[in-house]
């Protein structure tokens, strides 16, 4: 019976009701969808990193020898050893595609996926097994014969398998931000498939090992130094990536549930606390006919632990299914995985139930103090709340307030939980909003400072690597460029070691290095210039001394810092040709800049990258943003129309004696609507203001989880303030709205007759 | 069928209220005897104490002081679980408001009473003997303020309780249903062998009592048995 009873009560408040399941619903299907997601990238790279016997180390140096190979097998702990030669290649289209190939001695360590054709053959000097994404992006099927030339070098293979590669989740296009694989792809090969076997010099050794731990100081010892660069499997530049981006699912997918949960729980407190209010009488009389306290306590506390129940289940079921297969497409345009699954996990139950307890718990707390009185005291109508003037009223400001305020102010101080779950709410509404336009700001800021204030150039060639001095020359009088030299460096200080992107100009004006205020500067001529976030993580300042090497050079150069800056996309360090000439270092050429459009393909050019395409690229990879913004957006509608219209609904019913006695009194329904406004704005208005720096510090939040290599600058533009703040009242007004048709249609006598 | 033991017995009650300025007395040292099977009035102006007094006897409130026999138990001295359960198996309260959950029908409000009691009387069976056969489907919000009531005293009669305690039960009814109610109350009283205990102050109904209890500032001011009770419906309102 008493099931029934509580049936017809929540059809009774069927709003708040709906929104406590809503809210319950909307926390674990996030928690649980998100979670799914990210579980489920994870587990894919791990299987596929698993079934490739990806490296737990990789070394580049000039070449590894046999004995060199050897030793490092020979250390205890280490499992197997392989060398390969990376050479870069430009492929036979019409784009001239840059490859990366990889000539290998056994792939026994990161080993291929196959997808089509046949299987890896280390004997088969004729066979290249090819990037899948690369050859479906230039309609290549096995069988195909393949024109590449690795450094001027002309060869001809016979494409034997598609392949994936656990080392290319996230595959780095040279110039530009996204992937676009008619542009670049990989490729491996026999070290049997080298034209001059004779020449070949591995520069690759990959490890693998029991143990990370301690592993580089024995590879040290046992190479005795030899050797450019050790890197990490998990600082690999693709597994990073992606262990970053999978971090930003994972958190976006904790902090959001947390938002929903509170609103479920200040939903439930106020709409518990209100039905047991209301329902004392019936509480009495439940007492009174000898129901056990127990009984009744368990009656009202499964409102919420049903209510909860069924939105956590929903949640459960729909979110794994449903919230990944929304991430997935934007994801595998940008990443490679052979399997895109969502991923179950006990914590979704965990979480649930925790969920749903807790409401229970608020249910109990909202009831318990008042089953504690005796029948009689419950039976008796409650005494009304005693209040206090607070010490506002106390002033001279008081009177001055008018009706309105002075209404106001006292329903606010009188109804605290209340009040409180409002500006929470709209907090909440700003906070996503912010967030999600900001993201979109820093995306779009970024764009800017990249491609038109740093960015100053309309071509860039990438020069291959045998690139002669005269062929340099002659591009640079062609295209009337500047030469520059990139690549990447280690950069030490205070006990730090980090890789980093190294750029050395040579009276370079197409490319425009900004200060920490994003505002162009001339770098100086002497000592190095480290861009802010390098600065930072590595705790030095202008003035500072750090140690830097080139990838692959063996000793270490100390310089000085003479200047930080901040680059959108390549965090190292910067310095002219003359300071690097000055510490004895050859000045080469890697890439060619120029202000004009360059198309014809020249000699002693690998690629050929237009900032405008590079542009195109970044909106690319925005677009994948953009779901995530619409979704945060909606939400967040969701939230404020959710917490807006249960306040509005309960300060209606909680005021409704009040209100009719106006009303009798001669109030216009408008004026009556006014105080409800008035009240509704002033907590928009506070959540609104703690929702700003709020929505900030959660895009700051997940802008970090980006990536190491980007520095997005948060400023929010002044338009995204606008448009939350039209967003937020403009639903503040509109929930007004929504009741305006409650006031007119108040029926005082009844209003003022009923006890219920 | 009176019973002439007796059943109901306060000893020297004093019930206080501490208001927090002034400490309220509403009952002082109140003693009286019941018997099994009466029909009792309690009369008394508004504030005399009769509620309290009625509360007390249900199980609803503790007593300051004094003890309250009831088939010779005392159920002054009985923790919060045993006086429930008490309530449930001894007590059946009307209320002046009727208090019916308003989200059960009327038949549901009285099969509440399942929840509570191992043999309680059929639900149907009561409704159709307070007349209400025909309402069992309807919420009370759709039935009359006599027609609430007499859902009420099913209700409080499906418990098959040892007394019925009813609160004023004709406070918000217009005379000639209350004169309904009350005589459906003393036919409880005398077909089914309850105590009923009716407070009010109409002192037309002492006439149809077999004991009135008088009561004024929370002080017993006279207790009179009846040997010739009227019939409800022969008490000229």
């Amino acid at each position: 019976m008493l099931k029934r009873k509580m049936l017809r009560d929540m059809g009774r408040h069927k709003t708040q009701f709906i929104s406590i399941f809503l809210m319950a619903f909307l926390a674990v299907f996030i928690y649980a969808g998100v979670g799914a997601e990210w579980r489920g990238l994870q587990k894919s790279a791990d299987k596929f990193y698993a079934q490739a016997n990806l490296a737990d180390a990789f070394l580049y140096a000039s070449g590894f020898t046999d004995e060199q190979a050897e030793a490092v097998g020979n250390i205890p702990g280490v499992t197997a050893v392989e060398r390969r030669l990376e050479l870069s290649a430009a492929a036979d289209f019409e784009n001239a595609p840059a490859l990366t190939l990889y000539f290998v001695e056994k792939n026994e360590i990161s080993k291929l996926y196959l997808l089509e054709g046949a299987g890896f053959d280390r004997e088969d000097g004729d066979g290249i097994w090819l990037d899948k994404r690369f050859a479906d992006a230039h309609n290549v099927t096995p069988g195909d014969k393949i024109g590449l030339t690795p450094g001027g070098a002309k060869l001809t293979k016979t494409v034997r398998g598609l392949i994936y590669s656990a080392e290319q989740v996230f595959e780095y296009g040279g110039e530009t931000l996204t992937p676009n694989f008619e542009n670049f792809g990989y490729a491996y090969l026999s070290a049997k498939a080298f034209p001059a076997p004779g020449m070949l010099t591995y520069g690759t050794l990959l490890v693998t090992a029991d143990s990370a731990e301690g592993l580089e100081d024995q590879i040290s010892a046992a190479l005795d130094g030899k050797y450019g660069v050790y890197l990490e499997q998990k600082d690999h530049p693709s597994v990073s990536m992606f262990t970053n981006e999978t971090a930003q699912h994972k958190m976006m997918g904790d902090i959001f549930p947390v938002v929903f949960l509170l609103i479920a729980l200040l939903t439930m407190t106020t709409t518990m606390t209100r039905i047991v209010t209301n329902q004392r009488i019936q509480i009495g009389t439940l007492k009174a006919l000898g129901f056990k306290q127990n009984v009744i306590l368990r009656h009202y506390i499964s409102y919420g632990f049903f209510l909860a129940l069924l939105g956590a289940a929903a949640g459960l079921i729909t979110g794994p299914v449903s919230l990944p297969y929304l991430f997935y497409p934007s994801m595998s345009s940008f990443y490679t995985l052979p399997e895109w699954k969502p991923v179950y996990a006990p914590a979704f139950c965990w979480v649930s139930l925790a969920l749903v307890l807790l409401c229970a718990a608020v249910s109990w707390l909202a009831c318990h103090k008042l089953l504690r009185d005796t029948p009689a005291d419950t039976l008796r109508p409650k005494a009304p709340k005693t209040f206090r003037h607070g010490l506002l009223e106390r002033t001279r400001l008081w009177r001055r307030l008018g009706f309105n305020a002075q209404w106001n102010i006292r329903d606010a101080s009188r109804n605290r939980v209340r009040s409180l779950m409002a500006v929470v709410g709209v907090f909440g509404c700003t906070a996503l909003v912010v967030c999600a336009l900001g993201m979109n700001d820093c995306m779009a800021d970024l764009k800017v400072w990249q491609f038109e204030t740093v960015n100053r150039y309309e071509s860039k060639l990438t020069l291959s690597e045998t690139a002669t001095r005269e062929q340099t020359g002659a591009i640079i009088a062609a295209v009337h460029g500047e030469a520059v030299m990139e690549g990447q460096a280690e950069i030490r200080a205070k006990g730090e070691k980090k890789s980093c992107a190294l750029l050395v100009t040579d009276h370079t004006t197409l490319i425009n290095p900004t200060d920490v205020h994003l505002r162009p500067v001339t770098l100086p001529e002497e000592g190095v210039s480290v861009t802010l976030k390098m600065a930072d993580s590595l705790g030095v300042r202008r003035g500072d001394e750090v140690e830097w090497r080139i990838y692959g050079a063996e000793g270490w150069t100390a310089s000085k810092i003479t200047a930080v800056y901040r680059d959108p996309v390549d965090q190292g360090l910067t310095m002219t040709r003359a300071y690097f000439e000055e510490l004895g270092m050859t000045f080469r050429p890697t890439a060619i800049l120029s202000a004009e459009r360059v198309t014809e393909h020249m000699d002693g050019v690998d690629a050929v990258t237009s900032t405008a395409g590079s542009a195109a690229g970044w909106d690319d990879l925005t677009e994948a943003m953009y779901t995530m913004v619409y979704l945060l957006i909606l939400a967040a509608a969701v939230l404020s129309v959710v917490v807006l219209y249960n306040l509005g609904l309960l300060s209606f019913t909680e005021m409704e004696r009040e209100m009719a006695t106006l009303k009798v009194m001669g109030l216009k329904s408008g004026k009556l609507r006014g105080l409800l406004l008035t009240q509704n704005l002033w907590f928009s208005a506070a959540g609104f203001a703690l929702g700003v720096p709020g929505g900030l510090w959660l895009t700051g939040v997940i802008i970090s989880f980006s990536g190491d290599e980007f520095d997005f600058p948060i400023t929010p533009h002044f338009i995204t303030l606008l448009i939350s703040f039209a967003f937020t009242f403009g639903l503040s007004v509109l929930v007004n709205l929504l009741f305006s048709r409650k006031i007119r249609g108040l029926n005082m006598v009844e209003s003022l007759k009923a006890t219920e | 069928m009176k019973n002439a033991r007796e059943i109901i017995c306060f000893s020297h009650v004093t019930r206080e209220y501490d208001t927090g300025l002034h400490v309220l007395k509403a009952l002082d040292d109140v003693s009286f005897s019941i018997g099994g099977g009466e029909f009792v009035v309690i009369l008394g102006p508004s504030g005399a104490g009769k509620s309290t007094l009625l509360n007390l006897l249900g199980g609803m409130d503790h007593v300051t002081s004094g003890e309250i026999y009831v088939d010779g138990q005392n159920i002054a001295g009985l923790s919060d679980d045993r006086l429930t359960e008490y309530r449930a198996n001894h007590v059946g309260f009307v209320f002046q408001f009727y208090n019916l959950i308003p989200t059960l029908t009327a038949l549901e409000n009285i099969a509440l009473t399942k929840k509570i009691v191992r043999t309680p009387v059929d639900a149907r069976e009561v409704l159709e003997s307070v007349g209400l056969k025909d309402h069992a489907g309807q919420f009370p919000a759709q039935l009359s303020g006599g027609e609430q009531q007499r859902v009420s005293i099913a209700r409080a009669v499906a418990k098959n309780p040892t007394m019925l305690l009813c609160d004023e039960p004709t406070g918000a009814l217009d005379s000639e249903t209350g004169a309904a109610v009350l005589e459906m109350l003393q036919n409880m009283s005398r077909e089914r062998g309850k105590t009923v205990i009716v407070v009010t102050h109409n002192e037309a109904l002492a006439e149809a009592a077999d004991r009135v209890i008088r009561i004024k500032n929370g002080r017993i001011r006279e207790v009179t048995e009846n040997p010739e009770p009227k019939a409800v419906s022969g008490v000229n309102w």
